[in-house]
């Protein structure tokens, strides 16, 4: 197995170690183990043997034919279509690979080249390599040039191999060293021989970088048999290894690597066309590789519906940016409206109870609490703010108003991670209902798939609030959005305290109120994407620096 | 200090016995890897006349890696910046084990000959050699007069 390095990936801002124990949940077999291994028939087919309507597995992929014919295909292929996607959008077609999957499809490449060139296959892998695994340009520019192509790409056009190779031990100046010793050296068929351990220690170092590497005195290529008997292993593995990771450089808008932390899988999109369509929708890519990491295709970043790429880039700015005045905002002690003593926020509530007159009033308005109700989405500023004028008077309401929506984004952030600790005892609870009460694995996932609405649910609200504020206050739409927001949050609370039961009798008898409490998730969380889209698309909601 | 390796022993015995034309390089005596390096200016160059001084160490891989080479001496050109590093294909990516102190040397010297605007380092000098190279050449002779004089 090769050493991948994971310097290139991007890093997830909100990600932590937490996400972790959703991917186990997802994928019951530890499929870490056996993906790292993979070699081409051994992929885990993530999530076949859960009750899922997100991946569909394409039984025709295994066939021969397919494998043989298609330009990169693997077992796999996912499309999405779960609810985060709306029925007029183009499914996204897409695979999960690792590099070494890549390269075995570049080596059936080679293999179908054979006819072409009638060279042997580790010249046209050479020729690959030169031409970064382009093989349409090469194909083009081979009936152009012909012999001096593979001149251009070291390779030896005499048909003669004299004198390629490892040869035994004997007395040598090497003049890479300038040692005379008792060695074995190496030298391809322009005859400059040096000692092997120079070769060695020349190859290794250049293994990395991803590019084919010549004799160290002239632009012959060393192919990979010569560099495995060199180095007296497969070494070689290692340098297909850099060069298929540069062409996924190379061709970044269809190829990215998983950005999660020291995940080694790669998300192939298959029809970069389809992508148009996504932006004019305002929607967004989001892929799941087969270690059940999610993110959006677009922009790197974890799952953001129903933000486009846009907002959320330029609402992750603005949070980096109003950093410090944030902390000002969100921590500073306030004066009672009454009586002008300072009181110290209470954790995250905006619920304020002055110490010194009891008066209750709301931290974010200032106003009586008594209007606001017992949930924060009545705060009567937030759902009225055009009529009370909170709108961006002076710089510190805008701050202030922008104050408000981040905290929501956090607070649900927070909640959603704490949703993810509750997945750790959800996987017990699932063990608990086999062993305690019997219940069948398969039949126990209803709360395995609930968590997964309740997660989707929160990340949905949470990245809703990044929409509403680049919203237009006074728009009916934005009024709905908000209503929305508030019926999906309820929902989510709701779920998440049924998630809280530890008793499996008592989760085996209230099973109906999971998939009822479950599907009303659902049927939330698509109603604010829809319309958080809706205002997107017609510009209600538009992002702005 | 680890002993010096034969191959750098040898470098230094022929570049002292069979010195190139216009160059020397002269080992440090508390460092054998380090070099005191002078180049004089091509004939028919903007550099005639001057002498360049440069410094050139050897790295612990080398050969395997580059030597690290920069010049000490202000110059004007369009491939070495104001820290008198140098832009040059052989120190980077084509640099090979079986290249050499002397070759390196010979090629900063033929950089020297003729300045390569479209690959620069400094990149206001190559503007300048862009837009009005007569300019920049009565800069480059006008430089080597003031710094790289002979002493
Ligand atoms: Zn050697
Ligand atoms: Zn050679
Ligand atoms: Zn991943
Ligand atoms: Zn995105
Ligand atoms: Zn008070
Ligand atoms: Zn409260
Ligand atoms: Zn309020």
């Amino acid at each position: 197995m090769t050493d991948l390095e994971s310097d290139d990936s991007l890093l997830l801002e909100f990600e932590d170690d937490d996400s972790e124990s959703i991917s186990n949940i997802d994928a019951p077999t530890d499929s870490k183990a056996t993906h790292l291994d993979s070699d081409f028939a051994n992929i885990p087919p993530h999530n076949v043997d859960t009750d899922d309507s997100e991946f569909d597995i394409d039984e025709s992929q295994f066939s021969e034919d397919d494998l043989e014919d298609d330009y990169l295909v693997f077992p796999i292929k996912k499309t999405t279509k779960d609810l985060l996607d709306e029925d007029s959008l183009p499914s996204l077609k897409y695979e999960c690979l690792t590099t070494q999957e890549i390269f075995d499809s570049m080596k059936r490449r080679v293999h179908h080249l054979q006819p072409v060139f009638s060279l042997p296959p580790q010249d046209i892998l050479i020729l690959m390599q030169r031409y970064d695994w382009n093989e349409e340009r090469l194909l083009e520019e081979w009936t152009e040039k012909m012999d001096n192509l593979l001149i251009e790409s070291g390779l030896n056009t005499s048909g003669e191999s004299d004198g390629r190779g490892v040869k035994n031990g004997k007395e040598f100046f090497c003049p890479i060293c300038c040692e005379e010793i008792l060695t074995e050296t190496f030298s391809l068929e322009c005859g400059h021989e040096y000692c092997i351990d120079c070769y060695r220690h020349y190859i290794k170092d250049r293994l990395n970088h991803g590019k084919i590497i010549t004799c160290m005195d002239c632009s012959l290529a060393l192919k990979n048999e010569d560099i495995d008997q060199i180095m007296g292993g497969a070494s070689s593995v290692k340098l297909m290894d850099s060069s298929i990771k540069s062409f996924i450089r190379k061709h970044s808008n269809s190829y990215k690597w998983c950005p999660y932390t020291d995940c080694k899988c790669i998300i192939h999109l298959k029809d970069t066309l389809s992508l148009q369509e996504y932006s004019r929708l305002h929607a967004s890519r989001f892929v799941t590789c087969s270690m059940g990491h999610s993110f959006c295709f677009g922009c790197g970043f974890e799952i953001h519906a129903p933000a486009d790429c846009r907002v959320t880039d330029q609402w992750v700015k603005k949070a980096r940016l109003e950093c410090e005045n944030l902390n000002w905002v969100l921590s500073h002690t306030k004066e009672c409206p009454r009586c002008s003593v300072n009181i110290e926020k209470n954790g995250g509530c905006n619920h304020m109870v002055c110490s010194s007159c009891r008066h209750e009033f709301c931290w974010i308005c200032g106003g009586d609490w008594a209007p606001h109700g017992s949930s924060f989405y009545q705060c009567a500023i937030y759902k009225n703010e055009d009529k009370n004028k909170l709108v961006a008077d002076t710089p510190k309401k805008t701050l202030r108003r922008y104050a408000f929506f981040y905290k929501m984004f956090t607070e649900h952030e927070v909640s959603a991670k704490l949703d993810w600790k509750l997945g750790e005892t959800v996987g017990f609870k699932v063990k608990g209902l086999q062993e305690k009460i019997g219940v069948s694995w398969i039949e126990g996932q209803f709360l395995t798939e609930s968590l997964k609405t309740l997660n989707e649910g929160r990340t949905a609200l949470k990245w809703s609030f990044a929409v509403a504020y680049y919203s237009d206050p006074s728009h009916n739409l934005t009024k709905i959005f908000i209503d929305n927001q508030g019926l999906l949050s309820n929902a989510v609370e709701s779920l998440s305290e049924l998630l809280q039961i530890k008793s499996p009798e008592v989760i085996m008898k209230r099973r109906t109120e999971f998939y009822n409490k479950a599907g009303y998730v659902k049927n939330r969380t698509k109603a604010l994407l829809e319309c958080g889209r809706d205002l997107l698309r017609k510009g209600i909601s538009k992002a702005r620096e | 200090m680890a002993s010096l390796p034969k191959r750098i022993i040898k470098e230094t015995e022929r570049l002292a016995s069979d010195p190139v034309p216009g160059i020397s390089a002269e080992p440090h005596e508390d460092n054998l890897r380090y070099f005191a390096v002078t180049i004089e200016g091509p004939e028919e160059s903007p550099y005639e006349n001057g002498v360049f001084e440069l410094e050139l160490y050897l790295p612990d891989d080398y050969p395997m890696e580059a030597p690290k080479v920069r010049f000490l001496t202000r110059i004007y050109h369009p491939n070495i910046d104001r820290l008198g590093r140098i832009c040059l294909d052989v120190l980077k990516n084509n640099w090979s084990p079986a290249l050499q102190i002397r070759t390196v040397l010979l090629s900063i010297q033929a950089l020297l000959a003729s300045p390569n605007p479209n690959d620069p380092l400094a990149n206001d000098v190559a503007e300048e050699w862009i837009k009005n190279e007569e300019l920049a050449i009565s800069k480059a002779k006008e430089w080597t007069k003031l710094y790289a004089g002979k002493r």
